[in-house]
């Protein structure tokens, strides 16, 4: 009999079916891996374990009996611990405080006791932390360490690790790991959600697969290679994506040598659309270009200026969400004491401001007025927003960064068809996006992002599969 | 209709403060139609309260509309009120010192240019720390208050007490250096011209200029700003300064129009009032106006309050604080969700 159930869980979030029939079963003293796209429902599936969302039907089984968990507290009280990727220490409280927080009579602990209980708790498990170091100095591998601790002292039985690694440095990755493989010699239940391959085959005992919100297999690891967990992901059914434009390629425009940064670890590109999941430096990819993160090493060489960027988070980075439409347009144009046509001496024309925000929204069927403010307007115009606005710099280069996350089908083809219509037009489009679909439908040549460094696809292997195993990093093959 | 629900959170949120004010001051024992009367009174009653309501405005006015300027940057200054004591010091350093004997044509746009530059380079340390050493400009513009004050105490006792050393004050601003009062009035000084200029002024910068957009765009999301080429840092040690700037002449005008000398506690509590009159005008520089009104009239009207309904003038302080309190709960703009 498992000892954890997830049978059959449907889960809406508005538009988006985020789970569709997932489930998943935990025998006793196994590692479990969960695997899956961005967005397959790995994290809605074990936050539904966790009390953190109220699945709309299926069932929750411990120990054979059917449950409602409604919070954390009560998956907790079953013996069910969540560790989050980034760390849920108080950061200013002792590695001993942190423990104990939350315990029932904790209030008042002598610190020489308090440090004595934290650290046979922390010796039990096997973790070498000093009680009385602040959270905030411990690193990343450590934090999580801790966590498991604390989950485990307060008689977790199964423990629920989303994506640790993604966050760790490759000796922590070894550390936790071995970890992992204790615990379960010690009869743990675990579960295990990881985008790397060889973290998966080096300590799992069985594999689930979510795609789209549903589990597509459930099996035992052994037997299962890099290729056939690669389509088991992201699967060969569906119908062949859209073509790429078929344009001459033109004189290199953008020329990336040797990037080094803070999450970076030698990026060279000629320009092609990237594949790659979340967390393999997309994002500080992104910061480089758009000059907000500092370079180790190497140089962008900009040889078709300007830039523009379609940042991938378009609520955070891409716009100013109290601001009007118009205003959000020409706000690049007012950086440096403000461009021509709508500025002048600094100051602003009004005329000018009203004919380029009316051209924007004729031209992209944005649906809004000059003056709504930015957030009114619904994800699909937001983004269209952005596409005119990058598009006002007449950029030589266009870096689209997932540019059609959360959009409908709607607002997805007109956005891919304007970057197809720019490339025709002789822009270099640099398309980074984290859907397979996307990344064939738009890239020319194509290479995917793993941990930091390039995997060129080879011109003859332009296949959901082949992108699919370079994204676990299985080299290629 | 949508320029009608802009003035409706700050005209209820009076209401209302002054409501629950007239149920307090019946609680008291008092008549609080009465009292609120003389108050009116007091504050607008005859032109002599006109003008005294007008010159309290006037530094209200001018320190709320940087206060309203920088919170619109998502800069929290606080400092209003030292950046109004080094402007007043600096412009009567200059006037009583420096330009003693200068004729009015330079004297006195001196001393207003040196109170100017004074705030505004006060306020500026503040920038720096931010910028330079990641300090909260709440904490240094807060304390750089105490040091202000202090600054002024030893100037007052110090280099520039008056010649006869009688009293910790300067000596009287020349002539030359004082601000005309306008034709036919008795307080109200030609200061206030400016007053009701520069809202104006100030409202064309926020939204009729690059610098205005960026300065909006990085109070909004600075992350999105810095994405937008905009520095951050830039336009914070700039919003910074002009703040200084207004609070700085706002000082100055206060030594050259009303009070013709310097002394410690000179217009003691503007740079905080100053903090409510640009919320409850919802950081609009032309809502600063009527705001910065409400409050001097309430200054203004307490003495009258005082002397014909028996109210203790401190309740206007306690109605000044239903206000601000109110203000805050009507009056800040409210987010929408998408």
């Amino acid at each position: 009999m498992p000892l954890v159930a997830l049978r059959d869980l449907h889960k809406r979030f508005g538009a988006t079916q985020a789970l569709r029939g997932a489930s998943l079963e935990l025998e006793p003293g196994s590692i479990h891996a969960l695997l899956g796209e961005n967005g397959a429902g790995k994290t809605t599936l074990v936050r539904a374990l966790y009390g953190q969302v109220a699945p709309d039907s299926g069932e929750i089984a411990v120990d054979g009996k059917p449950v409602a968990i409604a919070s954390p507290r009560q998956a907790l009280a079953l013996g069910i611990a969540l560790v989050h990727q980034h760390s849920m220490l108080v950061p200013a409280l002792s590695v001993a405080e942190n423990v104990v927080l939350g315990e029932r009579g904790s209030a008042f602990l002598p610190r020489a006791r308090l440090h004595a209980e934290a650290a046979a708790v922390l010796g039990r498990h096997g973790v070498a932390v000093e009680p009385g170091a602040l959270a905030e100095s411990l690193a990343v591998g450590e934090m999580q360490r801790v966590e498991i601790a604390r989950a485990l002292a307060r008689g977790a039985r199964v423990l629920v690790l989303d994506e640790p690694t993604a966050v760790l440095a490759p000796s922590e990755v070894s550390a936790l790991l071995q970890l992992l493989v204790e615990l379960r010699a010690r009869g743990m239940s675990i579960v295990l959600i990881s985008h790397k391959l060889e973290e998966i085959t080096a300590v799992c005992d069985r594999v689930t697969v979510l795609r789209a919100g549903e589990t597509v297999a459930s099996r035992p690891l052994a037997g299962l290679d890099a290729a056939q967990l690669g389509r088991l992901m992201v699967g060969d059914a569906l119908p062949p994506p859209g073509r790429p434009p078929e344009t001459e390629p033109g004189p290199v425009a953008l020329r990336l040598a040797g990037l080094r940064a803070e999450g970076l670890a030698g990026i060279e590109l000629e320009l092609v659309a990237l594949a790659g999941i979340d967390g393999n430096g997309q994002r500080p990819l992104e910061e480089v270009l758009a000059g907000v993160r500092p370079l180790d090493a190497g140089r962008v060489e900009l040889l078709r200026p300007p830039l523009a960027l379609l940042s991938a988070d378009r609520q955070r980075t891409g716009l100013v969400l109290d601001l009007s439409v118009a205003e959000n347009l020409v706000l690049p144009e007012a950086a440096h004491g403000g461009m021509p046509p709508v500025f002048h001496g600094g100051a602003l024309r009004s005329a000018e401001l009203a004919r380029a925000a009316d051209e924007a929204i004729a031209r992209f069927a944005i649906r809004a007025a000059p003056d709504d403010p930015v957030r009114t307007l619904s994800g699909g115009n937001q983004q269209k927003l952005c596409v005119a606005r990058a598009l006002r710099a007449r950029p030589g280069v266009l870096v689209a960064v997932n540019p059609t996350r959360g959009l409908d089908v709607g607002a997805t083809a007109a956005v891919r068809d304007e970057l197809r219509a720019q490339a025709r037009a002789g822009t270099a489009v640099l398309v980074v996006s984290t859907e397979l679909d996307e990344v064939l439908e738009l890239g020319q040549r194509i290479a995917v992002l793993f941990r930091g460094v390039l995997l060129e696809l080879p011109a003859g292997e332009r296949s959901r599969e082949a992108i699919g195993r370079r994204m676990l990093g299985a080299a290629a093959a | 209709m949508k320029r009608a629900r802009v003035f409706a959170g700050p005209i209820a949120a009076t209401a209302v403060a002054f409501v629950v004010a007239g149920v307090w001051l019946a609680l008291l024992g008092a008549d609080p139609l009465r009292a609120l009367g003389a108050l009116v009174g007091g504050a607008f009653g005859d032109s002599l309260a006109l003008e005294t309501t007008a010159v309290r405005a006037g530094p209200l006015l001018l320190v709320g509309l940087g206060v309203a300027l920088s919170f619109r940057c998502g800069i929290w200054n606080i400092g209003g009120e030292g950046q109004v004591a080094v402007g007043a010091l600096a412009a009567t350093a200059v006037a009583t010192r420096v330009a003693a004997g200068a004729p009015g044509l330079v004297a006195l746009p001196l001393a207003l240019l040196a109170g100017t530059v004074a705030g505004a380079l006060w306020a500026g340390i503040a920038g720096v720390l931010k910028v330079g050493r990641g300090v909260s400009e709440v904490l240094s513009t807060i304390l750089l208050n105490f040091i202000a004050a202090l600054l002024v105490a030893w100037a007052v006792h110090g280099p520039l007490q008056e010649a006869s050393g009688a009293y910790p004050q300067s000596d009287a601003l020349p002539a030359a250096a004082r601000l005309a009062l306008l034709p036919d009035l008795h307080l109200a000084h030609s200061g206030l011209v400016l007053a009701v200029l520069l809202p104006l002024a100030i409202w064309a910068l926020l939204f009729r200029t690059a610098a205005g957009l960026r300065l909006r765009a990085v109070g909004a999301s600075p992350e999105a700003a810095r994405y937008a080429a905009v520095s951050p840092e830039l336009e914070t040690v700039r919003v910074l300064l002009l703040s200084g700037a207004l609070a700085g002449l706002a000082g100055a005008i206060e030594v050259c129009g009303v009070t013709g000398r310097l002394f410690e506690n000179l217009a003691a509590g503007t740079g905080f009032t100053a903090i409510a009159v640009a919320l409850l005008a919802r950081l609009h520089p032309l809502g600063v106006l009527p705001s910065a009104l409400v409050f001097a009239a309430l200054a203004a009207g307490s003495g009258a309050m005082q002397r014909s309904a028996a109210v203790p003038s401190v309740a206007v302080q306690v109605i000044e604080a239903l206000v601000i309190f109110f203000s805050v709960g009507f009056a800040l703009p409210r987010r929408e969700s998408a």
